[in-house]
């Protein structure tokens, strides 16, 4: 029998994207090879395990509102911090949530490629292409809540940075002044 | 009640996984009226992971999808041990057609699986349980040092298995673009967890 199905198709079958004649198709293919059964099992498996890396605070991402609204319609604890441009807050991080959101607006209009500077303990790092939805007038970024959780007083500022070929142009500046939960 | 065959292609060359799963099937059949243990259990072992596999998809729930796999391999057997497959062959589209139809049952009739124990009571072995290997501190690790686009369609992906159509309307994207982000982010991935 020839696999036909490769990965890509198997997650989108996974994931309720093919049409309903495909989508049998690759079903039925499922219930005759154990190899192809096994492939999807492990994409399965990972993508679980992406999910748990991300409920348990270890990884830091940029996200959509949308999404906010799907961690909280799972009834998770989100603690949510919204600046605009230039602004200033007092963070921390209760034991009872298990998100901190930061809501950066920025003039997003026309915006194609957006990179965000994140400095903090003296380090920087930036990330390139950062997701967004223009729409909604702000980009919403969940850092690790494992690692706020460990954080004494400490301040942290974030940059958004609108890319174009040649050049780059700040549009938002934010300050976040990190203390424990008391 | 009828249970349908899934249409496959006759003229179709089987492998050697069909190969020892049609055998099986026939060994079960002719040893009827007595039982074949080690055929019924190397069939069930065979065939539970991929039902579980349906069951996750159609129900998206672990439990469920384990008493889906007991469910159908139970009605299964006893269709094998009384001669009610007509086409051993096809043995797979036998159990992906009770596999279909369990799961219109499960929904229309949530006693349907208490009966069946009571009816055929068999030591089936558990279903393969999902066994998160995963290093956990290798995939944060791993997942962080992904470009940010990548990781974020990940994490938003199989959050709660969200599909490219719908992600791409909130980034602005086409699906097939989120669908080649997707894509090469789990091919970094999974780069990075094997590279030791």
């Amino acid at each position: 029998m020839k696999h036909e199905h490769d990965e890509a198709a198997l997650l989108s079958y996974w994931l309720d994207e093919l049409d309903e004649a495909a989508a049998a198709e690759v079903e039925e293919h499922l219930f005759e090879c154990d190899e192809c059964a096994a492939r999807l099992r492990e994409i399965v498996r990972l993508g679980g395990a992406i999910r748990q890396t991300l409920l348990d605070g270890r990884i830091a991402t940029a996200v959509t509102p949308a999404f906010i609204g799907r961690l909280k319609d799972g009834g998770l604890c989100l603690r949510e911090y919204r600046l605009e441009p230039g602004d200033s807050v007092y963070c921390t991080i209760a034991p009872q949530d298990d998100f901190v959101i930061s809501r950066l607006r920025a003039p997003l209009e026309g915006v194609r490629q957006l990179d965000l500077v994140i400095d903090a303990q003296g380090r920087q790092h930036r990330a390139a292409h950062v997701p967004f939805d223009a729409a909604s007038g702000e980009v919403t970024f969940i850092p690790p809540a494992a690692a706020l959780r460990t954080l004494g007083t400490e301040t942290q500022r974030m940059r958004l940075i609108a890319v174009t070929p040649g050049a780059e142009r700040v549009i938002g500046e934010y300050t976040f002044n990190h203390q424990p939960f008391l | 009640m009828a249970y349908a065959l899934a249409v496959r292609n006759p003229a179709e060359p089987a492998d050697e996984s069909t190969n020892i799963d049609v055998a099986l099937a026939r060994r079960i059949m002719a040893a009827a009226p007595r039982r074949d243990p080690e055929a019924e259990a190397d069939l069930c072992r065979r065939f539970a992971p991929r039902i579980r596999l349906f069951g996750l998809k159609r129900l998206r729930s672990e439990a469920a999808a384990a008493d889906l796999v007991q469910d159908v391999l139970i009605l299964a057997l006893q269709k094998l041990r009384t001669g009610a497959v007509n086409e051993p062959e096809r043995i797979a589209s036998f159990l992906l057609g009770i596999a279909r139809q369990m799961v219109i049952d499960t929904r229309r009739n949530s006693g349907r699986r208490e009966r069946l124990l009571d009816a055929f009571a068999l030591d089936l072995e558990p279903a393969n349980q999902s066994v998160d290997a995963t290093d956990t501190d290798r995939l944060g690790h791993c997942l962080q040092a992904l470009p940010e686009r990548e990781r974020s369609v990940l994490v938003m992906t199989f959050y709660d298995d969200c599909a490219a159509d719908t992600l791409g309307t909130q980034l602005g994207i086409s699906p097939n673009n989120v669908r080649v982000i997707r894509h090469r982010g789990l091919k970094h991935l999974r780069d990075c967890l094997e590279a030791r």
